[in-house]
């Protein structure tokens, strides 16, 4: 049941009906309703329905996502004290694999939308760092608070954390990589990950 | 004569024997309190912390650093003052969350390590923290997917 909400939620995050602009947003919540927007789209697209479109929805998805998710930044905090050892090539290889986890864990759930509806609570910014508050209503009519975490660049938003109900998602991958590179070893952190991508 | 004098002075240093071991023993005691004072101060902001108390444990990798040392309402969220001994180092992309000791039992603060080379200084605030949740590691690995 908590699966349910959960799953509509992170995607619902996508779901706000707003005027379509371009990627660079100026103000943080702009920038979540832009993706929202563009994703809402994708997935209400009639068009692309048919099985046969599937793989390019997913890629529509993907490049909406990739617009607004700084991955870089997420996969850095996500392997914390672990980052600084990684080599170059390591980190190249790392940012690509952690954000393919991520779609791989939490497209189905994008794709099954079914009318959930967001509602925006409110926007702080401290410098350069920005959070947005948004609260999704299931069909069940239970409300699941919803939090951004963004940093500006440049003259756009990009996400670098998402919390559902208090819980942070790179708090929540911190600990299990942190774990798994503790107990064997960071080449079997990556092994693992890559397992998990390609069973497709 | 001599004999009662004597007994009184041995029941009398006994019993100061006793206070100044209990004076001891307090001393010591409250010298874990006072470690307080050596340590250095940062701040996090909380939309909910649930019940933690001054004085909660600090931990990092499950290990006792420091304890609070102030909790005070600023525009309705919760600003809580940490104290941490001075060689540790907090990143600027730390998260600070708190949890409960055992599903139920009481509030304290736990700090992951973040990757930023940049610290927390003295005085300053941590930026990412997350409330007090239920269950917080049974809804993460549930929300989130086990990997």
């Amino acid at each position: 049941m908590i699966r349910t909400h959960l799953i509509h939620t992170i995607f619902s995050l996508f779901l706000i009906v707003a005027i379509t602009g371009s990627v660079l947003a100026a103000e943080p919540m702009e920038a979540i309703k832009q993706t929202t927007d563009k994703l809402l789209s994708i997935v209400t697209n009639p068009a692309l329905k048919p099985p046969s479109k599937a793989t390019e929805k997913e890629k529509l998805i993907r490049q909406a996502v990739d617009e607004r998710f700084d991955w870089e930044e997420m996969a850095r905090r996500t392997l914390a004290t672990h980052w600084a050892k990684r080599t170059p090539e390591e980190r190249k290889e790392f940012v690509p694999l952690f954000a393919d986890l991520l779609e791989r864990t939490y497209l189905k759930k994008v794709e099954g939308y079914s009318g959930e509806k967001v509602l925006y609570e409110g926007e702080t910014k401290d410098g350069d760092y920005a959070a947005v508050k948004v609260k999704i209503v299931t069909k069940k009519n239970q409300d699941i608070p919803v939090e951004y975490r963004l940093k500006r660049e440049g003259n756009n938003w990009m996400i670098y954390d998402v919390s559902i109900s208090g819980v942070s998602l790179v708090n929540n991958y911190r600990t299990q990589f942190n774990s798994i590179i503790s107990q064997s070893s960071y080449e079997n952190l990556v092994k693992r990950l890559r397992e998990k991508v390609e069973l497709k | 004569m001599m004999k009662k004098f004597d007994l009184e002075l041995a029941v009398g240093l006994f019993i100061i024997a006793g206070i100044v071991c209990l004076g001891y023993l307090s001393i010591k005691l409250g010298k874990m309190e006072i470690v307080g004072e050596r340590g250095y101060e940062i701040y996090g902001v909380f939309s909910n912390v649930g019940g933690l108390k001054v004085g909660s444990s600090i931990e990092i990798a499950g290990v006792n650093v420091g304890r609070v040392k102030r909790i005070t309402l600023e525009n309705y969220q919760a600003n809580v003052v940490l104290n941490l001994p001075k060689g540790l180092k907090i990143q600027e992309d730390a998260i600070v969350s708190v949890k409960t000791k055992g599903l139920i039992g009481e509030k304290y603060i736990d700090i992951t390590p973040g990757a930023s080379e940049k610290v927390v200084q003295p005085g300053s605030r941590i930026r990412e923290t997350q409330p007090a949740v239920d269950l917080e590691e049974l809804i993460s690995k549930f929300i989130f997917g086990k990997i």
